[in-house]
């Protein structure tokens, strides 16, 4: 089967699809291609910058392009630079690994007002994601997180850690909140409900000077057998007397509406999920951690409708879709491995019996030459960014389109 | 001899590490690769020396491949008589309460079962920066003579 793929996004889940692609089509031509100039989507752009740990699992995608013969284009992106059609005259099989990476509209009066963040966008903004230059929120003293899952626990970690906190992330120090003193956090569900995994509410445990507690009004139920309120209340029993920051959580509200004075949010009105009682949390501003949709140019709902087998992600014949993009926005990055596998049989089942004779990836290097990044380009960029790590940082990011383009020019040009 | 290296895995890290371990003996040792979730308890065989790569999951459990040889094991109580195994255990002192405690499990379970551990555990923090196959290489080096020299 020497067939071409081409997998659209280079996150967990389309590496994790070439990883199963070299081996069960050796033969096959893959190439992964990206919107950004780097590889690694999720990993490097949404994990946080202090669990570096799982952002190590990029060391086997390294392998793909180091030792498996996968290639890498970035800074392609499919629909604006060409389109979908072009893309699959050009390939076999063309899968859809973008992602769902748009944080989910929340449709209540006052949505409008300046100061309400998306989780989505906070995350790229501290990741140094190149869409987040002109981005600069303003937290203030007091914010609001509404969500009660792990993208709101990752904001709720990285606000209320100090400096101290970072060593070893490559979380840049101009972006730590010493201005914050309280962060509410709002979830619809009584608390031991949450969607929490116990290990991440553990960690908050371990933040110097950060104090954890349960709204006043609100109650927690220690389940026999659930980790999380088990967690969760091992969490509230350390009082601080002097604490520098404090986490509040108020379980069982959902948001009624935002207000605000002249365009800019002053506070969140909450309604109780079971009653007709009503409170007013002041605050400075709201990140909602509430789950994300798709925003992108490939019609994902009419796609998935028609889908030939859903199991394997054909929608039409030689497109596949993986990850997220054929999932929706749940399931861990190991449950994103899996299904990548099941999809890697389903287009090694397909190809056996409809590969053309299609030109592969290098009609589309020969196309967009001047423009596009290779594996190499990232290397470059890579060792600029761990060499000019700050102290106790492991990296220092290159945050612009521009800039890793200016280095990667500079490496090219004759010594 | 013969050497059966067996991986626990989520994200892939333990089974990469054990193509590591498989390249670095490959020459010298009469090695295969399984995935834990395909193995039997009363298919360990005491004429193979097992070199066990796990990581920990969840709340300090084993990962999903690693989870149904635990499960089975603890449950058969299978006679593990004359097995002999070394593990090295992935963790992420992020997590730093449940560092590491799939490999410590699934090792005292093991003992329990009669079968004898070979060396100490090896431990690799992700969070530290430091390429598993550095910390590991050596140490299955050592642990080989170590079982060569037990085993003699």
């Amino acid at each position: 089967m020497s067939g071409k793929i081409a997998i659209i996004g280079s996150g967990p889940s389309g590496c994790y699809l070439a990883q199963a692609l070299v081996k069960l089509c050796p033969d096959a031509e893959i190439t992964i291609i990206d919107k950004l100039c780097t590889p690694y989507g999720l990993i490097r752009y949404g994990v946080a910058a202090d669990h570096q740990g799982t952002k190590a699992v990029t060391r086997q995608f390294a392998r793909l392009f180091e030792k498996q013969g996968v290639s890498f284009i970035g800074n392609l992106e499919i629909g604006t630079d060409m389109t979908l059609t072009e893309l699959r005259e050009c390939m076999d099989v063309v899968v859809l690994a973008t992602g769902l990476y748009a944080d989910r509209h929340f449709d209540v009066t006052g949505a409008e007002l300046q100061g309400i963040y998306g989780a989505g966008e906070i995350t790229r903004f501290w990741n140094a994601h190149p869409d987040s230059e002109n981005f600069k929120p303003e937290f203030g003293e007091t914010v609001t997180v509404l969500g009660n899952g792990n993208v709101a626990l990752d904001i709720i970690r990285l606000l209320a850690k100090s400096e101290a906190d970072f060593d070893g992330s490559d979380f840049n120090t101009a972006h730590i909140n010493n201005g914050i003193q309280t962060i509410h956090v709002v979830g619809r569900s009584p608390l031991e409900q949450a969607k929490f995994d116990a290990v991440m509410v553990r960690e908050l445990r371990g933040i110097s000077g950060l104090e954890c507690k349960l709204a006043d009004d609100d109650t927690l139920t220690v389940e026999d057998g659930n980790q999380v309120s088990e967690a969760l209340n091992e969490l509230f029993s350390t009082e601080l007397g002097n604490p520098a920051k404090q986490v509040i959580f108020h379980s069982g509200w959902q948001v009624e509406e935002f207000t605000g004075d002249n365009g800019r949010l002053s506070s969140v009105v909450l309604r109780s999920a079971k009653s007709q009682a009503r409170k007013t949390i002041p605050c400075d501003c709201v990140i909602t951690a509430i789950g994300f949709e798709d925003k992108s140019m490939f019609t994902r709902d009419t796609l998935l409708q028609n889908a030939q087998n859903s199991e394997s992600g054909m929608v039409e014949s030689g497109l596949f879709v993986a990850g997220w993009f054929k999932r929706g926005p749940t399931g861990t990055i190991p449950e994103n491995r899996t299904d990548s596998q099941q999809v890697a049989e389903g287009i090694s089942e397909w190809m056996k019996s409809n590969t053309g004779k299609k030109p592969g990836r290098s009609a589309i290097t020969s196309r967009f030459a001047s423009k596009v990044t290779s594996y190499e380009d990232w290397l470059t960029i890579n060792d600029i960014e761990l060499r000019f790590a700050a102290e106790n940082r492991c990296r220092q990011k290159i945050a612009t389109r521009s800039a890793m383009m200016a280095a990667i020019e500079q490496q090219k040009e004759p010594a | 001899m013969k050497i059966g290296l067996l991986y626990g895995t989520e994200t892939g890290n333990a089974e990469m590490l054990c193509d590591d371990i498989e390249e670095e003996l490959g020459s010298s040792f009469e090695c295969s690769i399984s995935d834990l979730g395909d193995v039997e308890p009363d298919e360990l065989s005491a004429d193979t020396f097992y070199i066990i790569v796990t990581s920990t999951y969840g709340n300090g459990d084993l990962p999903t491949t690693a989870a149904p040889f635990y499960d089975k094991l603890e449950e058969q109580k299978t006679d593990l008589s004359g097995i002999r195994f070394a593990i090295f255990g992935l963790g992420d002192m992020v997590f730093d309460e449940t560092y590491n405690q799939g490999s410590e499990r699934l090792s005292k379970l093991l003992i329990e079962c009669k079968a004898q551990m070979v060396g100490e555990r090896g431990l690799h923090d992700a969070s530290s920066g430091e390429p598993p196959e550095d910390m590991a290489l050596p140490w299955v080096q050592s642990i080989i003579s170590l079982h060569s020299a037990e085993a003699a």
